[in-house]
C-alpha cells in the first residue's frame, strides 16, 4: 500500500464522538424525578402527546416517556419484558395478549375509531363511495390481515358485500396503517382504508375522504390499562384515570369517538 | 503460501467476543423457533411463493447491480474528472440511507407522480407495486457493494498488465474484456455475492416502493414481517429459511468466487 492508513486517530475520533454524545444532555437523568412509561398505538400519537404534557404539569417532577407503534408490535415488546406502566391499544386483541402475559389491571375502553376511505386529493380513481372500491382496475391499498386496521378493513368490505371484488384490486397489504396512508399520499394508490384519526390536519388537504356508511362500519375499540408489574403502578392508575377523564377532550379533538 | 504466525491471545479473545456478538442472536432464534411446526410452515403456499420470488428478485437485482456498478467502479478508479469524491459519496449513499427513505426516493422518482415515473406512466410502464419495482428497490441498496468491491479491485490491479496489452496493439475495449475483467474476477465475484445477499434481505425500500402483495412483491423478508404480526414464532421459523439459504450459498461460493478462504 502506498498510503498509510492511520486507523488509530480515526477510531479515537469516533469513540470521542460516541462518549460526548452519551454525556450530552438530551434524555433527562433518571434521578431527576420519576418516570412513567406509556406504550400507545401509533394512531394515538397526537392526542397522547398532549395528554402526557397535561399530566406532567399536574405531577411536578414526573416525566412521561411515550412509545408509539403498531399495537401488536408494542404488545410483543411488553411480553418480551419491556418495563412499561401503561398500554393503550388500537384493538382488544393486543391487550388480551398482554393480559395473558404480565397481566393488565384497571382495563377500560377509552375511545373508538372508525375507518374511512381516502384517495389522493385529485382522485385519480374517481372514488366517490365505498362501492367504488370494487370497480375493476382500481388500485387499492389496505393493511395486512392480522393488523387491526387490516382486519377492520376486511370487515367493512365484507359488510358491504364487495370483499372479493375489492380484494382483487388490492395492490399492497401494508404492515401498518401508516403504510396505507403513505401510499395514498404519494399518489401511488387510488384509494386506501385508514382510521379517521389518520386524516390529521397536516395531511387533510392532500386527501379526499369518503365516509363508510353507518351500516357497514367496523368500530375499532381502544382499550387502556395498567401493565402487570408496572414500575410505577400508582402513577399508572392516575394516568389511566386522567385519560378516561380530562384526557377525553384531546381524544375527541383527534377524531376519536367516545367509548361504547 | 504465507507462513502462518501464532495469533496474539488478546486478538483471539476480542475476535471470540466479536463472533459471539454475531452468533448469539442467531442462537436465540434457533432456540426460539417452533421446530415442530417448521416443516408445515415452510411448506405453506405463502412461504414457498415468497421464497421463489425472493430468489428471482435478489438474483435479478445482483445482476443489474453488476451491470450498472462495474462501469461506475471503472470511472471512479480510472477516470480523472472533477467532483469524483462527490460522485463516490452519492453512489455509496444507499449504504447509509435508511432503506425506507430510499423507497420514498424511488417513489418520488419512479412513482406515477414521480420525476421520471410520470413520463413512464404515459408510456404505460408502471414500476410501483410490481415485481420489477421490487427488483429496482433491491438493486438500489445493493449497487454500492458492487462498486466498492470492484473499485478496490481495480485500484489494486497492476497497471503494467493493461499497459502491456495496449503496447501489443489491443484496443481499450479489448483490454478491458480480455485483461482487466478476468483479473478482477475475484473482486467482482465478491461484489456480486454481497449484492445478492443484501438484496435477499432487503425490506424497507421494497415495502415502501413496491408494496406487499403475495406472489408479486412479497419477498421472504416481507412475508416474515407480515407473519410477525400474527404468529411471531412462525416468523422466526420462516426467517431461518432465509438465514439457511444465504449461509448455504455463501459457504458454497467460498473460494470459488471470493479471493478469500
Amino acid at each position: 500500500m502506498s498510503r498509510d492508513l492511520r486507523l488509530g486517530p480515526i477510531a479515537a475520533a469516533f469513540a470521542g464522538v460516541a462518549l460526548v454524545s452519551c454525556a450530552a444532555p438530551g434524555a433527562p437523568p433518571a434521578s431527576a424525578g420519576r418516570t412513567l412509561v406509556v406504550f400507545a398505538a401509533a394512531s394515538l400519537a397526537g392526542p397522547f402527546d398532549q395528554i402526557a404534557r397535561d399530566f406532567e404539569r399536574q405531577q411536578p417532577g414526573l416525566s412521561v416517556q411515550l412509545g408509539f407503534g403498531p399495537s401488536n408490535g408494542l404488545a410483543t415488546q411488553i411480553l418480551e419484558g419491556a418495563p412499561v406502566d401503561v398500554f393503550a391499544s388500537a384493538s382488544p386483541r393486543p391487550m388480551d395478549a398482554v393480559a395473558a402475559g404480565p397481566g393488565v389491571s384497571g382495563r377500560a375502553d377509552m375511545a373508538t375509531n372508525a375507518l374511512v376511505v381516502v384517495a389522493p386529493a385529485d382522485d385519480p380513481g374517481a372514488v366517490e363511495s365505498l362501492a367504488d372500491l370494487a370497480r375493476p382496475g382500481l388500485r387499492l391499498v389496505v393493511a395486512a390481515e392480522g393488523v387491526p386496521a387490516g382486519d377492520y378493513a376486511r370487515q367493512v368490505l365484507d359488510a358491504a358485500g364487495i370483499r372479493p371484488a375489492a380484494e382483487a384490486n388490492v395492490v399492497s397489504n401494508e404492515v401498518d396503517v401508516r403504510g396505507v396512508l403513505q401510499k395514498v399520499l404519494a399518489g401511488e394508490a387510488d384509494a386506501g382504508l385508514v382510521y379517521r384519526t389518520d386524516v390529521t390536519p397536516a395531511v387533510a388537504s392532500r386527501l379526499a375522504v369518503v365516509e363508510v356508511p353507518e351500516a357497514h362500519r367496523a368500530v375499532a375499540v381502544y382499550p387502556i390499562g395498567v401493565v402487570g408489574g408496572a414500575p410505577e403502578p400508582e402513577l399508572a392508575r392516575a394516568f389511566v384515570a386522567h385519560v378516561l377523564g380530562p384526557g377525553q377532550a384531546a381524544l375527541r379533538a383527534a377524531g376519536l369517538r367516545p367509548p361504547p | 503460501m504465507r507462513r502462518r504466525r501464532p495469533a496474539p491471545p488478546a486478538l483471539v479473545a476480542v475476535a471470540v467476543v466479536g463472533m459471539a456478538f454475531v452468533a448469539l442472536p442467531l442462537a436465540g432464534l434457533l432456540a426460539r423457533a417452533p421446530w415442530g411446526r417448521a416443516a408445515e410452515l415452510v411448506a405453506s403456499g405463502a412461504v414457498l411463493t415468497a421464497l421463489r420470488l425472493s430468489l428471482v428478485v435478489s438474483s435479478a437485482a445482483a445482476v443489474l447491480a453488476l451491470v450498472l456498478g462495474l462501469p461506475i467502479a471503472w470511472l471512479l478508479a480510472r477516470a480523472d474528472f472533477p467532483g469524483r469524491a462527490v460522485v463516490r459519496a452519492l453512489v455509496l449513499l444507499p449504504v447509509v440511507l435508511p432503506p425506507v427513505v430510499g423507497g420514498v426516493g424511488l417513489l418520488a422518482a419512479l412513482g406515477r407522480r414521480g420525476l421520471v415515473g410520470a413520463a413512464l406512466e404515459g408510456m404505460g410502464i408502471r414500476l410501483a407495486f410490481t415485481t420489477a419495482g421490487a427488483v429496482l428497490a433491491a438493486t438500489f441498496v445493493s449497487l454500492p457493494l458492487v462498486v466498492l468491491a470492484a473499485e478496490a479491485g481495480l485500484r489494486a490491479l497492476d497497471p503494467r498488465l493493461e499497459d502491456a496489452a495496449a503496447t501489443l496493439g489491443a484496443s481499450p475495449w479489448y483490454t478491458l474484456r480480455r485483461v482487466t475483467l478476468p483479473l478482477l474476477r475475484p473482486q467482482v465475484g465478491a461484489g456480486l455475492v454481497l449484492a445478492w445477499a443484501r438484496a435477499l434481505g432487503e425490506f424497507g425500500a421494497t415495502i415502501t416502493f413496491a408494496g406487499n402483495l403475495r406472489g408479486r412483491t412479497q419477498t421472504l423478508p416481507l412475508a416474515v414481517y407480515e407473519l410477525l404480526q400474527t404468529d411471531p414464532d412462525g416468523a422466526i421459523a420462516v426467517s431461518l429459511v432465509l438465514v439457511g439459504l444465504s449461509v448455504g450459498v455463501l459457504v458454497a461460493l467460498r473460494g470459488r468466487w471470493l479471493a478469500l478462504g
